[in-house]
């Protein structure tokens, strides 16, 4: 009887070993996300946020259906990245995050190898969007996008080689329009003057 | 009293009938030995006779040879190993769909804020196609 119990163990050990691995396996967090965002989080009526390392995104790609042709896009999309990271703030009123804030966060992608290729500033909506653009080699390496609304603040990091039509893609998927090149191109030009 | 009941001749008879009667004789040969045998065999069935209601045609008796426990034994655990197996299989693919909404999520989030900025950049645009209109 003990030699059974004994087999039973050897046998289920390691399976149950192989459980416990995959339990400790937690989403790494990147430092593609700035620390000072994650203080807005405390004042925030509704957070959102995701953390998707390469890994992660491929693993999850995995799980995207071939006959969706949405999934099937955003299969295509996240083939070659490496993350995507976002978070959202909603605040329940205006003025819960100060201008300083979102220019302390603009200002970490003020640096070599980013590039401001949309900056949005809207004093009748208060809307402020900037995009930049992470280039390597004269190739795109990823994108973050910071939106700052009156009651809304959202940073998107996107790690990993993007190509301008897959930016379209990711502009216009889900229902929404794509995002006209020219536009872009005419909003770089302006922010250049 | 007796004596007045029974004649002297009557109960020398009944003596000598009783004297042959109880008289010691000698056993056959292997008496013993025959007793002894179905004293064990009496034996034997009434232990069987006890146990038979519960083994018998039951699966208990199934398990009683060795083979056989061995291979209930590895049965059992393969099933085991199968059925955590399946779970983990069941739980990874739960985990993949949680995943997959997450990565949707956040790809709808840096769509509609490309397609917000977008859309400021047209107004901006449009704003100065109609300015040189304006001074015409």
């Amino acid at each position: 009887m003990k030699k059974m119990l004994l087999l039973l163990l050897v046998l289920i050990f390691p399976v149950m070993r192989a459980q416990g691995a995959q339990n400790q396996d937690a989403p790494t967090r990147d430092a593609a996300i700035p620390p000072d965002i994650e203080k807005l989080s405390a004042r925030a009526k509704e957070t959102v946020e995701v953390t998707m390392d390469g890994p992660m995104l491929r693993w999850a790609s995995k799980f995207l259906s071939a006959k969706d042709p949405d999934e099937q896009k955003a299969a295509a999309l996240v083939a070659n990245l490496k993350g995507i990271y976002v978070r959202s703030f909603e605040f329940d009123k205006d003025g819960a995050y100060s201008p300083t804030e979102v220019e302390t966060l603009r200002s970490q992608f003020r640096s070599p190898g980013w590039s401001r290729v949309v900056g949005v500033r809207s004093q009748q909506d208060g809307d402020n969007v900037d995009i930049f653009f992470k280039l390597e080699n004269d190739k795109m390496a990823g994108i973050v996008i910071i939106a700052a609304e009156p009651r809304e603040i959202t940073f998107v990091n996107i790690v990993g080689p993007l190509e301008v039509d897959q930016l379209a893609d990711l502009g216009g998927e889900f229902g929404i329009p794509k995002l006209d090149q020219k536009s872009l191109s005419k909003a770089h030009r302006g922010e250049q003057k | 009293m007796n004596k007045n009941l029974i004649p002297d001749n009557d109960a020398n008879r009944m003596d000598e009938v009783l004297k042959r009667a109880l008289r010691r004789e000698h056993a056959p040969d292997g008496f013993a030995d025959r007793i002894l045998a179905r004293a064990s065999e009496a034996a034997l069935s009434a232990r069987s006779s006890a146990a038979e209601p519960i083994l018998a045609g039951s699966w208990p008796r199934f398990f009683t040879q060795p083979l056989m426990r061995w291979a209930t034994l590895t049965a059992l655990a393969t099933a085991m190993i199968l059925g955590v197996h399946l779970h983990s299989v069941r739980r990874e693919r739960a985990r993949g769909e949680a995943a997959k909404q997450r990565l949707m999520l956040a790809l709808r989030i840096a769509g509609s804020k490309l397609q917000l900025a977008k859309s400021r950049v047209n107004e901006i645009n449009a704003g100065q196609s109609e300015k040189p209109e304006d001074k015409e």
